[in-house]
C-alpha cells in the first residue's frame, strides 16, 4: 500500500485552472520531488494534501484511507514546511516551537525534550530565546523546518525548502533533507531547482501548468533521453542532440562548424523535451 | 481541548509582550470618558434616578471591556494575513471550534483588565456597587459576544482599511447608541431602533442593573444569550470555512 495516493486532483481558482487532474503516489520512506516552473500547481497540490484547501475535485488517500481536510488522525502524521515562512515574529524561537508542540498535542516534559532535540538538529540551541524576527533568512528557514519535525511526523511536506537562500545555506539544508531520508521519513518536496530534485529525490514528478508531464526516478527520466547532450550553438539558438555515450556525442560534434558543448543530461533537458520550454527563466 | 490551550498560549504570550499598552489603554480610555462626561456634566446631575457618575461607570466598564475583547480581531488579522501563522492552526490536528474558543478566552482575559481597573476605581470612590455572580455572568456573556464578533470580522474582512471602516461605521456608533452614556429611552425615537439592534445595549443594561442592584430584565438576558449563541455559531461557520 502506498503512503499517499492522489487520484485525479483538480482545482480552480475562479477561472484559473491550477490543477487539471493530476494523479501520483508516494511510497513509504520515499522522497518525491514535485518539479515545475512558477504556477505549475506545486503549492496548490501540497495545500490540498495538508488540508489547507477545502474545496477540490479528486481524492487523496493516506495509507489507503480517504483523506478529508478535517481528518485529525491523518493530520497528526503530517509535518509541513510552507513556501513562505509563517513564524510568529513577536514570539521567540522557543515560543514558536512550543506553540507548534501544543497544537500537535505535546506538553510538559515531552515537549521540552522535543524542543531541545529539534533545536540541536537545526544547530540553533543558542538562539532559543531570540525573537524569531531577529533571525537571519537561513535561520528562519531552519526554524520552520525544525518546527515541522517537532511532533515527529512520518510524512513531511517541504514546499520550496531552499528558495531565496544563498548557495551555502542551501547546501546545508540539503544535508538536512538527506538525513530525513535516512531516518525513513516519507518526504514530498517541491522545487524549481533542477539540481535539488536530482540530488534529493528518489522519484520526480514533473509538473507544468497544472498537469504532470513526466514521472520517474531522476535516472530513468534522464536515461529516457540519453546520457549525454551535444549542444550546438547556432545563430538561431541552441540545438540539442542526445547520445548514450560521450564518444558518440564528440564524434557528432565534429560535424558542426558552430561552437559546441558536450555535457551530461539533466532534468532541465527532460522538462524541455516534454514542454518545449525551460524551467528556469 | 489541547487546541484551545495552544491558541490561548500564543495570544497570552503576545498579551504579555504588550501588557503596557493593554493596561494603559484600560486606564486612560475610561478616565477620558469619565472626565469628559461624568465630571464634566457634574456630580449632581441625576440620570434614571441615580447620580450620573454612578450611572456612567457600568457603561464605561461595558465599552472599555468591549474594546479590549473586540481587539481580538487585530490579533487574528495579524496571525492570518500578516504572519500566516493561522495556517499552523489549520494543518494541526485540532478542531476548528478549538480555535474559536481559544481566541474567545483571550478576548475575555483582555476584557477583564479594564473591568478590574474600573471596579477598583469605584471601590476607592465608594460608589457602592453590588459585585454579584450575576454581574460576572453578564460580563462574561458580554466579553464572549465581542471577542466572537472581533474574530468573525478578522476572518471575513480581508483588508486593514475595511477593518478600520467597520470600526468607524459600526463599533464607534454602537459605543454611543447603546445605553452607555445615557438611557436609550432618552434618545430620539428614530435612532432608538439602532440601539435595540446593538448587542451592547443589552449587555450594558444588564451589567448596570446588576451593579446597581436593580431587578434585571429577563427579556434582555435572553436576548444577550441568543446574540452570544448566534455569534458563536457565526464564528464557527467562518472558522470551518477558513482555507490557507
Ligand atoms: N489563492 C489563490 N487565488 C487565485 N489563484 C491562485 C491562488 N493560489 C494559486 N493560484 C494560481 O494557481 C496557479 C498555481 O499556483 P501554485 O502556487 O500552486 O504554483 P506553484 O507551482 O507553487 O508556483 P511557484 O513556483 O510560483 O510557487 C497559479 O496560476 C496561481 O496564480
Ligand atoms: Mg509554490
Amino acid at each position: 500500500m502506498s503512503e499517499i495516493e492522489v487520484v485525479d486532483l483538480k482545482k480552480n481558482f475562479g477561472n484559473i485552472e491550477a490543477l487539471k487532474g493530476i494523479s501520483f503516489s508516494v511510497g513509504r520512506g520515499e522522497t518525491l520531488a514535485l518539479l515545475g516552473p512558477n504556477g505549475a500547481g506545486k503549492t496548490t497540490t501540497i495545500k490540498i494534501l495538508t488540508g489547507l484547501i477545502l474545496k477540490y475535485e479528486g481524492r487523496v488517500f493516506y495509507r489507503g484511507r480517504l483523506f478529508y481536510p478535517y481528518d485529525r488522525r491523518i493530520k497528526s502524521l503530517i509535518g509541513m514546511v510552507p513556501q513562505h515562512n509563517n513564524l510568529d515574529k513577536e514570539l521567540t524561537v522557543y515560543q514558536n516551537l512550543k506553540l507548534h508542540g501544543l497544537l500537535f498535542g505535546l506538553s510538559g516534559k515531552d515537549l521540552e525534550i522535543r524542543i531541545d532535540a529539534v533545536l540541536d538538529m537545526a544547530g540553533m540551541r543558542e538562539h532559543k530565546a531570540r525573537k524569531a524576527d531577529y533571525l537571519s533568512g537561513g535561520m528562519k528557514r531552519r526554524l520552520v523546518i525544525a518546527r515541522a519535525l517537532l511532533h515527529e511526523p512520518e510524512i513531511l511536506f517541504l514546499d520550496e525548502p531552499t528558495v531565496g537562500l544563498d548557495p551555502a545555506v542551501r547546501r546545508s539544508l540539503w544535508d538536512f533533507v538527506v538525513r530525513l531520508r535516512t531516518e525513513g521519513k516519507t518526504v514530498i518536496l517541491t522545487t524549481h531547482y533542477i539540481e535539488e530534485a536530482d540530488m534529493l529525490s528518489d522519484r520526480v514528478v514533473i509538473m507544468d501548468r497544472g498537469r504532470i508531464v513526466a514521472e520517474g526516478s531522476p535516472k530513468e527520466l534522464k536515461g529516457s533521453l540519453g546520457r549525454f547532450v551535444l549542444e550546438v550553438h547556432t545563430p538561431q539558438g541552441i540545438k540539442e542532440e542526445f547520445f548514450s555515450s560521450r564518444e558518440e556525442a564528440i564524434a557528432m560534434a565534429k560535424e558542426f562548424s558552430f561552437p559546441v558543448r558536450v555535457r551530461e543530461v539533466n532534468l532541465e533537458d527532460v522538462f524541455l523535451r516534454y514542454t518545449g520550454r525551460r524551467i528556469e527563466v | 481541548m489541547k487546541g484551545v490551550l495552544a491558541v490561548y498560549y500564543r495570544e497570552i504570550v503576545n498579551f504579555k509582550n504588550r501588557w503596557l499598552k493593554v493596561w494603559s489603554a484600560s486606564i486612560i480610555y475610561p478616565i477620558l470618558f469619565l472626565l469628559a462626561f461624568g465630571y464634566g456634566i457634574g456630580r449632581e446631575a441625576k440620570v434614571a434616578g441615580v447620580g450620573y457618575v454612578r450611572f456612567l461607570i457600568p457603561g464605561l466598564i461595558a465599552i472599555s471591556s468591549m474594546n479590549q475583547a473586540y481587539g481580538v480581531s487585530l490579533e487574528v488579522h495579524i496571525s492570518r494575513y500578516y504572519y500566516r501563522l493561522f495556517d499552523e492552526y489549520l494543518i494541526a490536528p485540532i478542531a476548528r471550534w478549538e480555535i474559536v474558543v481559544g481566541e474567545m478566552l483571550y478576548g475575555i482575559t483582555k476584557g477583564l483588565v479594564p473591568t478590574a481597573v474600573l471596579l477598583g476605581y469605584s471601590l476607592v470612590s465608594k460608589l457602592g456597587y453590588n459585585v454579584t455572580p450575576s454581574f460576572f455572568m453578564f460580563l462574561l456573556l458580554h466579553l464572549c459576544c465581542f471577542s466572537l464578533l472581533g474574530f468573525i470580522v478578522a476572518m471575513v474582512v480581508r483588508s486593514h482599511a475595511d477593518q478600520a471602516a467597520f470600526s468607524t461605521f459600526v463599533m464607534t456608533p454602537m459605543l454611543f447608541l447603546s445605553d452607555t452614556f445615557y438611557p436609550i429611552e432618552k434618545m430620539p425615537f428614530f435612532v432608538r431602533p439602532l440601539g435595540y439592534i446593538s448587542p451592547l445595549t443589552y449587555s450594558t443594561k444588564l451589567i448596570r442593573a446588576s451593579l446597581l442592584g436593580y431587578e434585571v430584565s429577563k427579556a434582555y438576558s435572553v436576548m444577550l444569550v441568543v446574540i452570544t449563541l448566534l455569534l458563536f455559531w457565526g464564528a464557527l461557520w467562518v472558522a470551518r470555512r477558513a482555507e490557507g
